[in-house]
């Protein structure tokens, strides 16, 4: 029966680190804009094309700023 | 003829407009944007939405010349470093997909900005950038180009954190919510462990994580009771405040003596609840501002000529550094931001920000020119007359702040919640007391029993629900609320005050009339090849005009000028044609209020005359609206002459008030003495001259032609093409009221049957939680129903 009070205590710390994911994602700002990123998804990536690396270059190390 | 419209806007192509790549263009301005989007392979931004563009407006190079001086630049800097700043800006013109597709790939167009991420229900771009490389300066003359013309004003920042605080309220909830339900389960199905050292183990653990539950996400409804009792009133967050604790005590007690979790399911579920009803009742219009003030339209710096060595010298300043005498420069397009004399010859001031008024004014050297106007034409000189906080339109909002809206403390839930506490309190000491004679030691369990079962958590939820759903639906008809408590006031309307010029009337739907001269048909036709030849907004006018008298026609045109601010010349079939001011046309001006283009016809020794005169006209639908509301006692307070009152007297019910010639302050007046005989005032108007009678009436509904621009601080914000379903809205608004009742019935039908429990002493954890959410949801989903049913 021991066995109950590991699981009480695993499943408290699932909760536990679920409530931690949704603070992060809170104080990262996920839920200030509900609405952009799902038009964003849709854009092609027409960068790759160009080759024009220089400009993805940076503007990953921009986003990373952020 | 076929009307086309641009590739870019989607406006109307008047005349030939520009032809470039085999797309039309209504103007240069789209053209270069779709050339620049085409050189940078961003053409995906037409697939994504026709005619999605902005129109860029044509700006001059000096408009951002403010953001060049440091001390002014970073203010605006979120951030900034050797290598890289970021800046956040307000983008009004954000209105679809599109926009994001180009704004965010901004790099393409200018390769030394590093990053450009759009927030699309706050119309805002985070910009990173180079500063090495780019001044913000050019930045924000490049979205300008472009047409997403960035605005400098006064934005709050402290919202933000509150929402955020709220998430975390309701994540800790809804956590505690589910884990406590999870190891309550063996109690629902009632197994019986053998030992008892695990139940106690759990009990222990809810109780554990209830404690941020009660002292964190509960503790607004705490606060608010407390207030309310402070005050000697109640309101609804009483009872609720009862309830949960009650609940809590009930269960903590529970726990401690070893008798399992008690409510603490139902308890961190009904806080949960609570919470979700409060979010969804607060999800408002992020976009659109209620409280703007002016100064969010004024501009951040001016320049001033400032005396030097030799001549004179210009600097950028800021609004508030600016002294009496100064003198100083406004471009066209600018605002004027002080009271002032003019310096400078002839000018032209658009004052509709001020006064609903589109017809732009003619001010001469010498004139005192009040702050707020917008300068149509070159560019003038001023001398201050007054300081900028202490201008004219200054000394208005000062007299709103002063005349502060006092809040009428009405609030249906606040009344109900009376009677709700007394007789609960009722129905406990009589059960009580009974109970006193049944079983001594089970008094205390059966009054808090009834405590609990009787928490409004269904009562509390319907309103939220109820006046979000109907919010959200207004919105979508065209009628923007600050928050729902305004859909309250709106069912209590008794009188409906409107303004004149530019509530009723419209700028744009203009009526025009030709005066002078009788002209022949082929008079008219060339008439009309010359303005179709012009893309000036007046032209245009002419132009629909002309078209709506059947005149259209295709004739060359010899040597045909446009000169900005005068008009516009050419001869054809061997008349010299000119359109445009009194002057360039060699007439005389009769009426400077009057909006007149002048036109001058020579054919040899044949001279015609005469004049386009366009006077505003009455919105569409405006008259059908003022007979469906006549059940409302309807005022107009209008800033103009008498000289629309006939039209006026026609189109309202014969007890309606007519006033003309009102000041601002007169407006305000006439409000607050109809509030002081008891009625309950919606006013509807939209220049800053209506500002303080919107502030003080009940409710105040602004009007506005694009809502994302400037209205005056309100509680409603109205697209002006949507005015004529203004009863509509109303009953809308009032049907709430219905649905708030039967949702009421319907709670209370629950707390009756979880009375009955309590009462006879059935109350248990496990009937406590499923009533609870049952009567909630139940609520919810009635509320629900019926508004989207309505319709």
């Amino acid at each position: 029966m021991g066995m109950i009070y590991i699981m009480l205590v695993v499943s408290l710390v699932i909760a536990l680190f679920f409530l931690a994911s949704f603070f992060w994602a809170t104080k990262s700002g996920q839920f200030d804009d509900d609405y952009t990123p799902s038009v964003r998804i849709l854009f092609d990536d027409e960068s790759t094309q160009n080759s024009n690396n220089q400009i993805e270059n940076k503007q990953i190390d921009g986003n990373s700023e952020v | 003829m076929k009307e086309k419209t641009c590739y870019h806007c989607g406006d109307e192509v008047i005349g030939k407009g520009i032809i470039f790549d085999q797309k039309s263009f209504c103007c240069n301005g789209c053209k270069s944007v779709y050339q620049l989007l085409k050189d940078t392979n961003l053409t995906n931004f037409y697939r994504m939405e026709s005619n999605a563009g902005a129109k860029p407006t044509l700006s001059n190079q000096h408009k951002y010349a403010f953001l060049e001086v440091e001390t002014i630049r970073d203010k605006f800097m979120d951030y900034k470093d050797e290598k890289s700043a970021r800046v956040t800006l307000f983008l009004p013109q954000i209105h679809c997909s599109s926009c994001i597709y180009l704004l965010e790939n901004l790099t393409k167009i200018e390769p030394t900005v590093l990053s450009c991420q759009v927030n699309f229900a706050k119309r805002e771009v985070a910009i990173i950038f180079d500063p090495k490389k780019i001044t913000l300066a050019k930045l924000a003359l490049l979205l300008d180009r472009i047409g997403y013309a960035p605005n400098f004003g006064n934005r709050s920042a402290t919202e933000k954190k509150i929402d955020k605080q709220f998430l975390y309220k309701l994540g800790i909830a809804g956590f505690a919510f589910g884990s406590i339900m999870l190891w309550s389960f063996p109690e629902y199905l009632g197994v019986k462990s053998d030992d008892p050292a695990i139940r106690n183990f759990t009990s222990y653990l809810s109780f554990a994580i209830s404690i941020p539950v009660i002292f964190y996400s509960a503790s607004e409804y705490f606060i608010s009771a407390f207030k309310a009792l402070r005050y000697k009133s109640l309101n609804l967050d009483v009872p609720i405040t009862i309830g949960i604790i009650a609940l809590y005590l009930q269960s903590t007690y529970s726990i401690l003596i070893g008798d399992g979790p008690g409510y603490m399911d139902s308890f961190a579920g009904f806080i949960f609840f609570l919470l979700i009803g409060k979010w969804f009742q607060n999800k408002t219009y992020k976009t659109l501002s209620f409280e703007r003030d002016y100064t969010s339209y004024f501009p951040v710096a001016v320049t001033r000529l400032v005396q030097f060595d030799k001549g004179e010298k210009e600097e950028i300043i800021e609004i508030e550094e600016l002294k009496e005498r100064d003198k100083i420069i406004i471009r066209n397009e600018e605002i004027i931001p002080c009271d002032s004399t003019l310096l400078s010859e002839n000018t032209k001031i658009d004052y509709s920000f001020v006064t609903g008024e589109s017809n732009p004014i003619h001010k001469q050297k010498g004139d005192f020119i009040y702050a707020g106007g917008k300068l149509l034409g070159q560019r003038i000189e001023l001398k201050v007359e007054k300081e900028s906080n202490r201008s004219h339109l200054t000394q208005l909002w000062n007299d709103i702040k002063t005349t502060k809206k006092k809040t009428s403390g009405f609030l249906y839930q606040n009344k109900l919640s009376i009677y709700f506490l007394s007789i609960l309190l009722i129905i406990a000491a009589i059960s009580a007391g009974v109970w006193v004679f049944i079983d001594l030691t089970r008094v205390t369990q059966i009054v808090v029993a009834i405590l609990i079962v009787a928490c409004p958590c269904a009562l509390a939820l319907s309103a939220p629900f109820t006046f979000g759903n109907v919010m959200r639906l207004l919105g979508r008809k065209g009628l923007y609320l600050k928050n729902t408590a305004v859909i309250e006031k709106l069912n209590t309307i008794t009188d409906i005050v409107f303004d004149k010029t530019g509530t009723l009337t419209n700028g744009a739907n203009q009526h025009i009339e030709f005066v002078g001269d009788n002209l022949t048909n082929p008079q008219f036709d060339a008439l009309y090849c010359l303005a179709n030849s012009s893309t000036h907004p007046l032209s245009r006018s002419i132009v629909q005009y002309l078209r709506s008298k059947k005149i259209v026609s295709n004739y060359p045109i010899h040597g045909f000028t446009e000169i900005s601010g005068k008009g516009i010349s050419g001869s054809i079939n061997a008349c010299a044609i000119r359109i445009g001011n009194a002057e360039f046309t060699n007439q005389k001006e009769l009426d400077s209020n009057e909006t007149s283009t002048f036109i001058l016809i020579q054919n040899g020794e044949n001279i015609s005359k005469g004049r386009f005169v366009f006077t505003s006209e009455l919105r569409d639908g405006i008259e059908d609206l003022m007979h469906k509301l006549s059940g409302y006692n309807l005022h107009v307070l209008s800033g103009d002459r008498d000289k629309d009152k006939v039209l006026l007297e026609q189109i309202f019910p014969k007890n309606s008030r007519l006033l003309f010639e009102q000041t601002p302050k007169n407006k305000l007046d006439y409000i607050d003495g109809l509030k002081k005989i008891g009625k309950h005032v919606l006013m509807v108007g939209d220049g800053l001259n209506d500002a303080g009678a919107l502030g003080i009436a009940d409710v105040g509904i602004a009007v506005s032609e694009d809502v994302f621009r400037f209205t005056p601080s309100s509680d409603a914000i109205i697209e002006a093409t949507k005015l004529w379903q203004l009863d509509k809205l109303l009953l809308l608004s009032n049907f709430s009221q219905t649905v708030l009742k039967i949702c009421l019935a319907f709670s209370l039908t629950y707390n009756l049957i979880g009375l009955s429990f309590a009462i006879s002493g059935n109350l248990t954890p496990l009937i406590a939680a499923i009533l609870m959410p049952i009567s909630s949801i139940t609520v919810v989903i009635i509320s629900t129903f019926l508004v989207y049913f309505k319709k």
